[in-house]
């Protein structure tokens, strides 16, 4: 049996068959919409579809011939580095496989495009490389609404740690605290780390289970829960907060946790503290004004017949007993006297006072209290150019005497008073009197400004209120700080207008 | 020559007082406890000063004082308060041409010593508005 050879009939149906093939091919390769190259052993293109030329311009005599690297690595910027691209080829050589990486190439604009790159050696029969396939797809899309995505999400979480008022965290439904956001960090004194999947009850002052069991129940039934509370910094301090708490459902719209979010309310409770005791002073005030007016009257009748009496003719025992009377009662007076001065809403008559001289002028005068001078030592630190405020003289001189009494009264055994005043930025005087005396327990603080409150056996505890009233008088300041056994420090700022 | 006081003071002990204070002083006194009854007598009767409480029952003492200086001009009137030294009442009283202020929480000595010094400013002057 002979070879059978085609027909010319034949050959030419074979001809067109693989022409179209061919040309089937072309077009396959042209339209795929991913950019083909081959690559010989020498990885150099000897193939390129027509979606290389399109994205980049180049020409087929710019591409083919040429080595893969100068047509991908053509932007000395681009974040595909030669070394990876040699390591790639490499690797696929090496172990005879495919290869993704990504890249970017230059498009004929000069603009970057991201490609997802294959890289695939194509072995012969006898499993000799003979080359490599690269195909390419462009992500650029893709990749910038990806970025885009990033970009929402880092914009998200730049505004929320920029939230420093408020703290957000979310409990899972055992409990514990999956995220601890905002300013939780900031307002609780808790590091994120530390925190996470702990229960939430070491942010709550709760008195048991129940009451967080309680909160949840209401979030569950009514959707949220608002409530002013108190909640415990890392340190076991409290800060008191508005608390929201709400449901915290996952994509399919079940509860998977709730959400708390606290206010910081610090600011607000001190101002409503200061309001309640500017209140509470005003009604003390007045109280005190009507008692003393009606004490003021049976007074004045005894200490009047008292000194009537004096004249009489009466033995030496009855008279040591009027002096008593006498005494006790100029002792009530005085007390009545400081009350009526308290009460009384006088406001002060402004004038242009140095204040380093009002100070100096009242040094002496404390001499006269039957105090422990001699062991006690007064530095004063004044500042030299200090503009003049506008106060009433004799009201600060008041003070300022008050003060100084006060601290040397707390230095029983001799001690150093420091009198320091300073121009603070031209707005206004600061005063300070330091003592290193017994100080103020911290449990006592808080009432060293309220009236008849006083650390003396016998004080009259309105010294220090009427030192509160003055200075609020003429809109400044007063505060102290005070250590037990070390000392204390007030602090007086008078606005300069 | 002998002044005539007139003692104005809701309190029967604190008029009492009053009176023999100065009395002992030299004075002469008479007594009223409410505003009305001492508009009625100031009628009647010819004072060289009035002491005048500010707080009184029913027509108060600021309106007596107001009374007194409409009708007599040159009588003077020193307020006496248990109020003590009240700035705020100081010049509202000064302003409606009191002569002088004296407050009940003075030492009792002071109080006399200053009555003595407003009556003989407001002689000497004639008159006090």
């Amino acid at each position: 049996m002979g070879v059978r050879f085609p027909s010319p009939a034949l050959k030419q149906k074979m001809k067109i068959t693989i022409e179209e093939t061919k040309e089937m091919l072309h077009k396959l390769l042209d339209n795929s919409g991913v950019i083909m190259l081959y690559l010989d052993n020498h990885e150099n293109v000897i193939f390129c579809n027509k979606k290389l030329k399109d994205i980049t311009g180049l020409n087929h005599e710019q591409i083919i011939g040429k080595n893969w690297l100068s047509i991908l690595f053509r932007n000395k910027n681009s974040i595909i580095k030669k070394d990876l691209l040699k390591a790639v080829m490499d690797d696929s050589i090496k172990y005879k496989r495919g290869k993704d990486f990504e890249g970017a190439i230059l498009d004929k604009e000069g603009n970057e495009r991201f490609i997802a790159w294959n890289l695939t050696p194509i072995q012969t029969e006898n499993n000799q490389i003979e080359g490599n396939i690269l195909v390419g797809h462009d992500i650029t899309e893709t990749k910038e609404r990806e970025s885009s995505l990033k970009n929402i999400g880092e914009t998200l979480k730049n505004i929320f740690s920029g939230i420093k008022e408020y703290a957000l965290y979310l409990i899972n439904l055992d409990g514990n605290i999956t995220y601890f956001g905002m300013g939780s960090e900031t307002m609780l004194g808790w590091n994120k780390r530390d925190i996470i999947f702990k229960h939430v009850s070491i942010l709550h002052n709760f008195d048991s289970a129940a009451n967080l069991q309680s909160i949840l129940e209401n979030v569950r039934n009514f959707g949220k829960y608002e409530t002013e509370i108190d909640l415990v910094t890392k340190t076991n301090g409290t800060i008191p907060v508005i608390l929201t708490v709400n449901q915290f459902l996952d994509s399919t719209g079940k509860l998977s946790g709730y959400i708390f979010i606290a206010k910081d309310i610090t600011e607000r409770k001190k101002l409503e503290y200061q309001i309640f005791q500017a209140e509470k002073l005003a009604a003390l005030g007045q109280l005190s004004a009507g008692m003393a007016h009606e004490i003021n009257n049976p007074l004045f009748v005894i200490s009047g017949r008292l000194e009537m009496l004096k004249d009489e003719r009466l033995n030496q025992k009855v008279k040591n007993s009027l002096n008593l009377i006498g005494a006790q009662t100029d002792r009530i007076r005085k007390l009545v006297d400081r009350i009526l001065k308290f009460s009384r809403k006088t406001s002060p008559t402004f004038e242009a006072i140095a204040i380093n001289d009002a100070i100096e002028l009242v040094l002496p005068l404390i001499y006269y209290n039957n105090l422990p001078m001699s062991k006690i030592e007064i530095k004063k630190n004044f500042e030299k150019e200090m503009p003049k405020i506008k106060g009433d003289l004799h009201q600060l001189q008041e003070v300022f005497l008050n003060l100084l009494i006060n601290a040397c009264q707390s230095m029983p055994n001799g001690g150093v008073i420091e009198i320091t005043t300073s121009n603070f930025q031209n707005l206004y005087a600061q005063i300070q009197i330091s003592d290193t005396g017994t100080g103020v327990p911290p449990s006592q603080l808080k009432n060293i400004f309220m009236p008849f409150f006083s650390t003396k056996h016998d004080g009259t505890g309105l010294g220090l209120s009427i030192c509160h009233n003055i200075i609020k008088n003429h809109n400044g300041s007063i505060e102290l700080i005070s250590q037990v056994n070390q000392g204390t420090t007030f602090t007086i700022k008078l606005p300069f207008n | 020559m002998v002044y005539k006081i007139l003692i104005v003071d809701d309190e029967e002990a604190v008029r009492d007082l009053f009176s023999e204070l100065l009395k002992k002083e030299g004075y002469k006194t008479n007594t009223c406890a409410t505003g009305e009854e001492t508009l009625e007598l100031l009628k009647k009767e010819n004072f060289d000063v009035v002491l005048l409480d500010i707080k009184l029952p029913g027509v108060s003492g600021l309106e007596v004082l107001k009374n007194i200086r409409d009708s007599y001009s040159d009588l003077p009137v020193v307020m006496i308060t248990g109020f003590g030294y009240d700035e705020d009442l100081i010049s509202k009283t000064k302003q409606l041409g009191c002569s002088g202020y004296i407050g009940k929480n003075m030492p009792i000595s002071q109080i006399i010593t200053t009555f003595k010094q407003f009556v003989k400013s407001a002689k000497e002057n004639g008159s006090n508005t």
